[in-house]
């Protein structure tokens, strides 16, 4: 599905953030991702998404067999990519629901389905709400405008639920949520887990893997993948920390 | 006294009106000598520096003469739900809003005069006459028609006014319209103004304000104007104790606009002065509003917002003036633009003259493109970039029109703002 091969990256400009990144990710699967601060975890995660502001020095990602970097960041959402954003973006006098809407038609018009109408909508919003405990009140506001930190990534989930990607990609989707949130967002990860769907976690903490048990545990450090492995990989580093498995 | 060159045909197109009181026949003939004094503005003032007038001093815009219209004036559509609507063309009143409510009076200046109503004193100010201002000395001398709207005290309107003015000139001319609204204490009202027309014509129109104790004024203008017009406006309020005055306006049309507002606060009084310009081509508009704090514990709200494309320009100016003794006065005033081409420009010049110590004042203005990360944000949700920008485009600009009232007409702002957006004119 994901095919990271040698990627380096930098800052526009900049510094080389990423080193030689090769990660290999088949349908169904989890991976996490782990790594201390500054290994470039969100750059990776900007970068699979389609953010500016990076120059690729070399390497290459294919997705579902295409050039994932050729494609603009609409084209690679309406196929199948989304992105948790870490920190996501208030955007007053956009309205949550028709922000929404309009993402999900969109990508279901290049997926040739039927757009949506209003009655159909908000059955679904109705019932992905529920899951994610997410008040009705919420979306009538602008897009994130007025969200606590907590309610900002059940946000995140809500949205991934609603546009049901194929490639999902989390950027520390739980820092900052209390124990709660961090349940229902965990429980909104797991039912979107199915056979012919990938997600990639991206964190830093090994809390989130208690409740969303990964396939693969990989660690990041500066720029590169200095180590893989199953889930126990996760307990050890949360024994040694960081340093203890060579990071 | 010497009459400057430019403002010399308008003095020979003047006409007396015989059956007019003679208080408006004498200020009349004092705005004219005060107008040819004076002449048109010009750059070299301060509070003209950034409006060009020039092609007001190149043409000369003989005053419309009153008659039929013609039959190429379109009347708009107007507003998607019921009003009082009055319909001017080329100023002169075409269709009359009917039966007013018991305490009401809406209709034509010109009929209110002739009346010689106690409150119709009201729309001559006292600097029509002064001839600090040219243009609106100019309009009094002028002035042919207008709306005028009279509330007793305690009355509220149970729909909206809607005043539609359309413009239909084949060779120049100007249309001098003034209007008058005199809410008594505790009364409210709802305005909707618009202008629309076809043609190389001039609209040079004032407004004055008058709000009791306690009245509230929601006041929406929508400028759409010929893309050959220009349209120079002129709002003057009188804001009493405790009086509410909202003005929003949405200004799309005319090849040189100005928008002027100038607002002189009573205690206690609440003021929302805000906009929205949208210009392309070679448009350029001006805002420019005044708030005069004469009184202690007032309040101000401005918010302007502008889109520029092409070599479109805009300009903000605005004044906020505390005077000595108006304490606890809490002003804020905020201009943002967004240029869409590297040819746009906008100029903004906010000032302040802060006479009292126990005063709230803030401004801020910026110039810039769009937030790149919520223009990310939306993209990556799978919006496409055009559409993208045009959502953010659309909600930076409707955040001005956040006052206007009722909750319908903000929707049709929206509307009208998306046509634009979507490529009309």
């Amino acid at each position: 599905m994901l095919e990271i091969k040698n990627l380096h990256a930098s800052v526009d400009g900049g510094r080389e953030i990423l080193k030689g990144v090769s990660l290999s990710v088949k349908p169904g699967e989890i991976h996490a991702i782990m790594g201390p601060n500054g290994s470039g975890k969100s750059t990776l995660a900007g970068i699979l998404a389609g953010r500016d502001g990076y120059d690729i020095t070399a390497g290459s990602v294919t997705y579902q067999g295409r050039d994932l970097l050729g494609m603009s960041p609409e084209d690679r959402a309406r196929a199948g990519i989304f992105l948790a954003f870490q920190y996501p973006v208030e955007i007053p006098g956009v309205n949550n629901m028709y922000f929404l809407r309009m993402a999900l038609n969109a990508t279901r018009k290049a997926r040739g389905e039927n757009e949506l109408d209003a009655g159909q909508f908000l059955k679904t919003v109705r019932a992905k709400l529920k899951l994610l405990e997410i008040e009705d009140d919420l979306l009538q506001r602008g897009v994130n405008v007025g969200f606590s930190g907590g309610e900002k990534k059940r946000n995140e989930i809500f949205q991934m639920a609603m546009l049901e990607p194929k490639l999902a990609i989390l950027d520390e989707t739980d820092s900052g949520l209390d124990i709660d949130a961090l349940r229902v967002v965990s429980n909104g990860i797991n039912k979107l887990r199915a056979p012919d769907r990938a997600v990639v976690m991206i964190t830093h903490y090994q809390r989130l893997l208690d409740y969303v048990a990964p396939d693969f545990v990989h660690v990041l450090s500066e720029g590169r993948i200095v180590r893989s492995g199953d889930k126990s990989l996760a307990a050890e580093l949360e024994k040694t920390g960081y340093v203890g498995v060579g990071a | 006294m010497a009459v400057t060159k430019d403002a010399a045909p308008y003095l020979e197109a003047f006409r007396p009106d015989a059956g007019e009181p003679s208080w408006l026949a004498e200020a009349r003939r004092k705005a004219l000598a005060a107008f040819g004094e004076r002449g048109f503005p010009t750059r070299r003032e301060e509070a003209w520096r950034f409006t060009n007038l020039r092609p007001l001093s190149e043409t000369f815009f003989p005053p419309v003469r009153p008659g039929p219209a013609s039959a190429g004036a379109r009347t708009p559509a107007g507003v998607p739900f019921p009003t009082y609507r009055l319909v001017f063309v080329n100023g002169v009143l075409q269709a009359d809003a009917g039966a007013m409510p018991k305490g009401v009076w809406l209709g034509s200046l010109k009929n209110a005069l002739a009346l010689n109503r106690g409150w119709v004193r009201a729309a001559i100010d006292p600097s029509d006459v002064a001839g600090g201002q040219p243009l609106t000395a100019l309009n009094a001398a002028l002035f042919a028609d207008g709306f005028a709207l009279s509330l007793d005290a305690g009355i509220t309107l149970d729909r909206p006014i809607e005043i539609v003015h359309v413009a239909d000139a084949d060779a120049p001319v100007s249309i001098h319209a003034r209007h008058l609204i005199v809410l008594a204490p505790g009364s409210s009202a709802t305005l909707i103004e618009t202008h629309a027309g076809a043609g190389f014509y001039w609209t040079n129109q004032v407004t004055q304000v008058l709000l009791g104790e306690g009245a509230s004024l929601n006041y929406t203008h929508l400028q759409d104007e010929s893309d050959k017009s220009l349209h120079l406006g002129t709002v003057r309020a009188d804001l009493g104790k405790s009086s509410n005055f909202q003005h929003f306006s949405l200004t799309l049309g005319a090849l040189l606009s100005r928008e002027s507002v100038f607002v002189k606060l009573g205690e206690s009084a609440k003021v929302n002065v805000s906009g929205a310009y949208l210009q392309r081509g070679d448009q350029d508009a001006t805002h420019a509003v005044v708030i005069d704090h004469a009184a202690p514990g007032a309040t101000t709200r401005e918010l302007f917002k502008g889109v520029l494309d092409g070599r479109a320009h805009g300009a903000f100016l605005g004044t906020i003036r505390v005077r000595e003794g108006a304490q606890q006065t809490d002003a804020r005033q905020t201009s943002r633009a967004i240029l869409l081409s590297d040819r746009a420009s906008v100029d903004t010049k906010p000032e302040l003259e802060i006479l009292a110590d126990d005063v709230k004042c803030a401004h801020g203005a910026a110039v810039g493109d769009l937030d790149k990360e919520s223009l990310f944000y939306l993209r990556a949700r799978g919006i496409g970039e055009v559409e993208a920008r045009r959502l953010l485009i659309e909600a930076f600009l409707l955040d001005a029109a956040e006052s206007v009232e009722p909750p319908a007409l903000r929707e049709y702002v929206a509307s009208q703002v998306r046509g634009w957006l979507g490529g009309r004119r």
